[in-house]
């Protein structure tokens, strides 16, 4: 939890706090396809600081992803900045971007994506091999990883000898491993079941808990509670949600 | 290494069709080069017997119609060795002429067409090829008033006997000026050539014989230099203790006599000095251009496996989407993705080609039982395929790889597929 709130949407606000962690000024991102063009995100501002829980929540083809995308070094914004721990990240080249993406975020998916044919202490390994970490060093955070959202016991299992909760948190465990200091989720819990899902949610909340701010896109009022603040896109545009019930 | 076998065994069916792709290119491969470069090395070693450190010096065999025929008598080879004073030459003058023979024992059969060489017991060394039953001619031999003692090539002695080891021992009838000679066979030279026929193209037939065909001593009859005729040699051979005096020799030989490799000097008038090796050389390079056709065919044959693996690869990347967009979202870069794609490409590919290295080497073997076609199988030339298979298996990733590395994660994510 951020030790003072704070409106996201309010970049005043971050410079203030002298902690900005993602800052977004302006940035927008408009898709072209010959003579049409798709406004995915209209320009927006938007402050993230260390400890922050926001849910994004909105139609599909909002543009929630394409913020997400933006945030995750996935995409670059094609009018504004973007700033990542105060360093312009909008131009940087892929092979930069690449390492940022290593080193400062983590990702976790609605379809979870593992590799099927891994294990998973290889599938949650996979971020430490980009980032030149040793077999052995690799293999020994990736357990601990494991251990750290249950799955102690699931070692070697791969993902089709797992139920969708526990891929989830083989998921979680990939993004977590690399100790990211913002947690991108899309839809993290929207192919589980309510159980499952909770369980997802504890983790992701506990890691919030550490420091690591979480941005997660939701379609479920109940799982945006969860988060400290709620944003809502409509059409490209991000604005206030509504309040946690 | 593990990553590219866990590729193979993510995907066994399409992996048995790259690696079977692969094993087909590198079988021709095998075959290709075993066969080429196989012909040429044994051709250079079987070339190699027939005298790598000799120089004949003989009258120009297309001599010019009314052209003095010049002289060769032990003047001239009296000369030859005060040239080559200090080289260590051995110099070894023979009479040469061509004559009916035919088995003794065998009444009935038809004379045939060979060539007598009379020479003194040195000429045994101008021929790098071994005997193979009974002895050389020795001075013994010549001491006879009619020396009787023959020495049979192996073309020979097969054309005469039905075996060639049965022939020591036994008499040979040839006609010498009208009269027939009869000589005991005292040895059989060992046949140089591992592939006979190929050389028998060289060979035109039962009269018409060419300098090629009698140094590559085909049906050549060795009999004592006092055999017949006094008068002029036909040729004189020097053999030279190693490849430097030879080249020396030739050098002041050619001072004074013409050298063969100076064409026109194959029909004039003056000597003719021919360095045995150089000609050896030029038959290299000939069969060499023979080999061309099938280089040709094997280059397409991996083009053609290429572009087959690149679109399986191609195949397999698209199905891929997902993993390649997940590992960039983890931190791969665009470099990363191309080299494990090239990576799990060239193990499938290389060890396809390690599996078509006993095919190919089985099929040259079956060729070589039914044709009859010279092959050689060395580990130089399994390196060469693997290598081969090693470049196939870039080859055939370039186009994938870079498609995965131009995959946009964002994009895939989205679920936009690219
Ligand atoms: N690569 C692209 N090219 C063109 N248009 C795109 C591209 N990616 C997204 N869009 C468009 O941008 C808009 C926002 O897409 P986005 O995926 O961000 O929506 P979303 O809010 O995540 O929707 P959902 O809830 O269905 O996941 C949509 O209209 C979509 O069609
Ligand atoms: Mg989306």
């Amino acid at each position: 939890m951020s030790p003072v709130p704070h409106d996201p949407l309010r970049v005043e606000d971050c410079d203030a706090g002298g902690e900005a962690l993602a800052l977004l000024e302006g940035a927008a991102r408009t898709y072209r396809s010959g003579a049409v063009a798709v406004e995915a995100l209209q320009p927006v501002n938007l402050c993230v600081r260390r400890g922050d829980f926001l849910a994004v929540m909105g139609p599909s083809g909002s543009g929630k992803s394409t913020l997400l995308h933006v945030l995750g070094c996935l995409d670059r914004p094609t009018a504004g900045r973007y700033l990542l721990d105060g360093r312009d990240v909008s131009a940087l080249a892929d092979r930069e971007l690449a390492a940022v993406r290593n080193a400062t975020i983590g990702f976790v998916f609605q379809r979870f994506h593992l590799l099927a044919d891994e294990s998973a202490v290889r599938n949650v390994a996979l971020p430490l091999l980009y980032a030149g970490v040793g077999r052995v060093e690799r293999a020994r955070r990736a357990a601990e990883a494991l251990e750290s959202v249950g799955l102690g016991p699931r070692m070697a299992h791969r993902p089709n000898q797992m139920s969708g909760g526990e891929q989830q948190r083989v998921a979680l465990a990939r993004a977590l491993v690399k100790r990211p200091r913002l947690l991108l989720a899309d839809e993290p819990t929207g192919n589980l079941d309510t159980v499952s899902g909770e369980r997802v949610l504890s983790l992701i909340q506990a890691e919030n808990a550490q420091g690591t701010a979480v941005i997660m896109i939701t379609h479920d009022p109940e799982v945006a509670a969860r988060a400290e603040t709620t944003l809502l896109m409509r059409d490209g545009r991000l604005m206030a949600g509504p309040r946690p019930v | 290494m593990g990553e590219g076998l866990r590729h193979v065994a993510r995907h066994p069916l399409r992996s048995i069709l790259t690696a079977f792709t692969s094993a087909i290119a590198i079988a021709v491969t095998v075959n290709v080069i075993s066969l080429s470069f196989g012909m040429q090395a044994d051709i250079a070693g079987d070339v190699d017997l027939f005298g790598r450190r000799t120089i004949d010096v003989g009258v120009p065999p297309a001599l010019a119609p009314g052209a003095p025929v010049p002289a060769l008598g032990d003047a001239e080879v009296a000369r030859m060795s005060e040239l080559l004073v200090g080289l260590e030459p051995i110099v070894v003058p023979r009479r040469q002429r061509a004559s009916p023979v035919r088995a003794a024992a065998d009444t009935e059969a038809v004379p045939q067409r060979m060539q007598l060489v009379a020479a003194p017991p040195a000429y045994v060394e101008t021929l790098s090829i071994p005997l193979a039953y009974g002895r050389w001619l020795v001075e013994a031999d010549d001491a006879l008033p009619a020396p009787n003692a023959c020495v049979l090539d192996h073309a020979a002695a097969a054309r005469l006997f039905a075996d060639p080891a049965a022939a020591v021992g036994a008499e040979v009838e040839l006609g010498l000026d009208g009269a027939l000679r009869r000589m005991r066979v005292v040895g059989v030279l060992a046949d140089p050539m591992r592939y006979r026929e190929l050389f028998e193209i060289f060979d035109e037939g039962e009269g018409a014989r060419t300098l090629t065909s009698s140094l590559l001593s085909f049906r050549n009859v060795y009999v004592p230099a006092r055999t017949f005729g006094g008068g002029a040699y036909t040729g004189v051979s020097i053999v030279l203790p190693d490849d430097e005096a030879v080249l020396e020799a030739q050098a002041r030989l050619i001072r004074v006599w013409a050298d063969a490799s100076d064409l026109r000097a194959l029909s004039g008038s003056s000597l003719i000095v021919f360095v045995r090796r150089q000609w050896m050389e030029a038959l290299g390079a000939s069969t060499m251009q023979g080999s061309m056709l099938g280089n040709i065919v094997w280059l397409l044959i991996v083009l053609v496996a290429a572009v087959m693996i690149s679109t399986l690869n191609l195949i397999t990347v698209r199905e891929r989407y997902d993993e390649v967009a997940l590992r960039r979202c983890e931190g791969a870069r665009r470099v990363d993705i191309a080299m494990q794609i090239t990576f799990e490409g060239m193990t499938t590919a290389v060890i396809g080609g390690l599996a078509g290295l006993p095919i190919g080497y089985f099929g040259a073997s079956v060729m070589r039982s039914i044709v009859g076609f010279p092959f050689r199988f060395e580990l130089r030339y399994a390196i060469a395929a693997t290598g081969v298979a090693v470049l196939l298996g870039l080859l055939s990733s370039v186009v994938p790889a870079r498609h995965a590395a131009a995959l946009q994660p964002a994009r895939v994510l989205g679920r936009r597929l690219r």
